[in-house]
């Protein structure tokens, strides 16, 4: 049992925190929140230089051969600090299931464009009900000629804006379970016939309704088998869920420390606050929910680093994450007063955006689910 | 990373499932975190030296001290199957094992370590300790300890009341914390620690019972005891550093030991909970229930991650700062929370006497219902180590 990072490792993750301090400060979150794209495409382009797109690709496709343990540790750094824009999109929803079920052609057509930054991806997969389960797919798809024609809508796109390519999941036939008869489509985002329409979040992120009116897609981009998508749906969400939870680590650590520090300078009955038990014992518990996501995660990391993906693993960890994320957070307010209330307060911008990492991936229901079915029940 | 179990690992757990398989009867009652060890003290040794007798009992320790030499994860892996499969025996009056071996190893001399330690490790009843250190002045006040101890010749005289000392009543040592300067700058200055025959003249041991009727722990009075000055252990008046060293030991082990007491106790809830049938269906389809069981098993993944990366730590030879009270913390905190899940899930059989033979999953949930209050309390309260943790850890000021 090993529980250290490697050297190689430790200085991803000062690189990456030094980048993101320099390029991405706080003030850069908050013109992003309001920016049209809500993405910087010169970091965009400077992330891209450093390799961090694709980072796990082979060199094949303009990649760095990292692990995926170096990808969680990367995704830590950026939940940190918040970065705005599509690389969980890219990266975690769509290059990693091309990586793993695209064919020879999509993979040299797709990845080098993508660790290059050029190209933006996102994942359409709820529709109204907002579940992530095979029954609740309805949008379809039927073949006409040498083209499918998708018909329906997808809600929650994150990044749908600014994507070139949409992967979606599809119905194109029933099977004896809601599983069979799934199909994941490589859509040209900016295509005829695909709409968007923004759905204003609470997050600052960018969220969409992106609806499919005949929209027609070549057989050929196709990811995977036809029917069988669904296989390719739980490893995008089981990758998924553990990368936001990467995020998700960051972020509880950046607010334990926002408010550590915080209650060390604040002076009330003339003494830190930090001095008071009761403001203490919230910051140890705070602490050992930050731990406890960490650890959860590198467990996780490492089973799918190593081929190995225990579902176990990934529910436990998500649900941990999307719980202590949430608990932090409002910890850490009431830990700071009324500043922690306002609008010049960094310490809202990690609130606002608890509810959109709980939701990515799985939400506490859904793990707890999968725990339930590991557990026997 | 790795979070592989190795193969030695892996055997050891299999040969403690048919160890327990083979020795322990199948109605054994689950009550042990209300009785600590001494339910059924003849059973309890005979298994203890069955322990010694497999290599399990001090498995970390050097082999000249009657160990093997095991890895502390191998350690943590037996005291989690340990507690899962509920054999007794395993702690030797809850203290010998845990930290009075290994603060011997760190601050005896090497003469009290030959004579103690391979006693500890052959599970007789001579190697049983109790530990010393509550009064009735000095409970999360520690440092406020009034037992005195004074230099007389050859020998220290002790006089003094120490109070919830568990096991002194089956113990023939104990590991005492007494004062030796009265005139220190501050209280924890003037402490030392001192091996203490428990069949010496003027020991006196009064059972107290717990609120359950179970006689675990005892107040201890000491009248003009002497102990002889190679008793003392380390340097007088540097005992503070090695208390603080034990109740590191004694607070790591409390994750393994919840961790497999849990497990159990989860897995048969889950079992008890398909076999149940409530309104047509049985009670694993109850949605209620499903989430209540999988938070639990959450958290249990939590606790399982914390005493490896803490067994880890310690055996990179660094010394735990915060983490052995996190764990405790986390610890305690479950086995309240699988208390009050498992009661919740009995229903109305949660109120049965662990000892009836009406008593569901052998007693255990009520012997944990029963026992956490007890055991949130001993080695520091939730409230002393979370403040710990803010003071070591996140660097705020001392609060008391």
């Amino acid at each position: 049992m090993d529980f250290s990072f490697t050297e190689e490792q430790d200085m991803l993750r000062i690189l990456a925190r030094d980048f993101l301090a320099k390029e991405c400060p706080k003030a850069k979150v908050r013109e992003m929140a309001k920016d049209e794209r809500g993405y910087d495409p010169q970091m965009w382009h400077s992330m891209a230089e450093l390799g961090w797109m694709g980072l796990i690709f082979p060199e094949e496709y303009s990649g760095m051969r990292a692990s995926f343990m170096d990808l969680v540790i990367l995704m830590e750094e950026m939940g940190r600090n918040i970065l705005p824009g599509p690389f969980f999109s890219t990266i975690a929803l769509c290059a990693l299931p091309l990586l793993e079920y695209g064919r020879s052609e999509q993979k040299t057509k797709f990845l080098p464009q993508i660790a290059k930054g050029e190209a933006i991806w996102t994942f359409a997969l709820a529709e109204s009900s907002g579940r992530y389960k095979a029954s609740e797919v309805k949008l379809h798809a039927l073949l006409e000629g040498t083209n499918y024609v998708l018909k329906g809508h997808k809600l929650f796109v994150t990044d749908a804006h600014v994507a070139d390519y949409i992967l979606v999941v599809g119905r194109n036939g029933e099977g004896k379970s809601p599983e069979k008869g799934i199909t994941l489509f490589i859509v040209d985002a900016k295509g005829p016939n695909v709409k968007m329409e923004a759905i204003p979040t609470i997050g600052g992120d960018r969220q969409f309704k992106v609806s499919f009116d005949r929209a027609e897609v070549p057989k050929d981009n196709i990811l995977g088998e036809i029917g069988n998508g669904w296989d390719i749906v739980d490893f995008i969400l089981q990758r998924a869920a553990v990368l936001k939870c990467a995020e998700i680590s960051g972020a509880c650590q950046a607010v334990l420390d926002m408010t550590s520090s915080y209650a060390k300078e604040r002076i009330q009955f003339d003494r830190p606050i930090g001095s008071f038990q009761a403001v203490q014992h919230k910051l140890a518990d705070m602490l050992i929910d930050v731990e406890a996501v960490q650890y959860l995660l590198y467990q996780a990391a490492w089973g799918i680093s190593v081929g190995s993906p225990s579902p176990w693993q990934i529910s436990t960890a998500k649900a941990k994450a999307n719980e202590a994320y949430q608990r932090i957070c409002i910890e850490a307010i009431a830990a700071h007063g009324a500043i922690g209330y306002t609008m010049d307060h960094d310490i809202g911008l990690y609130y606002r955006r608890v509810k959109a990492a709980e939701f990515a991936a799985g939400d506490i229901d859904l793990h707890r689910e999968m725990i339930a079915i590991g557990l026997g029940l | 990373m790795d979070f592989r179990l190795g193969e030695k690992e892996l055997a050891l757990k299999e040969e403690i499932r048919k160890f327990a398989e083979a020795e322990l009867p199948p109605d054994l009652v689950r009550s042990t975190v209300i009785d600590g060890e001494f339910r059924d003290f003849e059973f309890e040794i005979s298994m203890s030296k069955k322990l010694a007798q497999r290599g399990w009992l001090v498995m970390s320790w050097p082999e000249k001290y009657g160990g093997r030499g095991a890895s502390l994860l191998e350690q943590t892996i037996y005291e989690m199957e340990i507690a899962y499969w509920g054999i007794p025996g395993a702690w030797m009056g809850i203290s010998g094992i845990q930290w009075i071996g290994p603060c011997l190893m760190l601050f005896g001399t090497e003469e009290q370590r030959e004579k103690y330690l391979p006693l500890i490790a052959s599970g007789e009843k001579d190697g049983i300790w109790c530990t010393g250190y509550s009064e009735p002045n000095a409970g999360s006040d520690f440092a406020n300890i009034r037992t005195r101890a004074v230099r007389d010749g050859d020998d220290y005289i002790i006089n003094g009341q120490k109070v919830w000392t568990s096991a002194a009543h089956r113990a023939r040592w104990c590991w005492l914390a007494a004062r030796t300067a009265s005139n220190a700058a501050k209280k924890h200055q003037g402490i030392s620690i001192f091996i203490v025959d428990m069949k010496s003249p003027g020991v006196t041991v009064n059972p107290i019972l717990n609120y359950y009727g179970r006689h675990h722990f005892n107040e201890v009075f000491f009248d003009n005891v002497r102990v002889p000055a190679s008793n003392l252990v380390g340097e007088e008046n540097k005992g503070w550093y090695y208390l603080m060293q034990s109740l590191a030991f004694e607070r790591r082990s409390i994750a393994p030991t919840t961790y497999g007491i849990l497990k159990w106790i989860l897995e048969e809830l889950a079992s008890y909970a398909g076999q149940t049938e409530y309104e047509g269906q049985s009670l694993s389809q109850n949605p209620v229930v499903r989430a209540k069981l999988a938070d639990l098993a959450i958290d249990l993944e939590v606790l399982k991650m914390f005493a490896f990366q803490l067994a880890w730590r310690i055996s990179q030879g660094q010394i735990p700062v915060y983490e052995s009270s996190r764990n405790k913390i986390m610890g305690d905190d479950l086995m309240k929370r699988g208390a009050i899940t498992g009661a919740e899930i009995l229903g109305i059989y949660s109120q049965i006497d662990p000892d009836s033979e009406w008593a569901k999953l052998n007693g255990a949930i009520q012997g944990a219902y029963l026992g956490f209050p007890g055991q949130a309390i001993a080695a520091g309260t939730a409230e002393i180590e979370k403040s710990i943790i803010a003071q070591f850890r996140l660097g705020l000021p001392k609060s008391y």
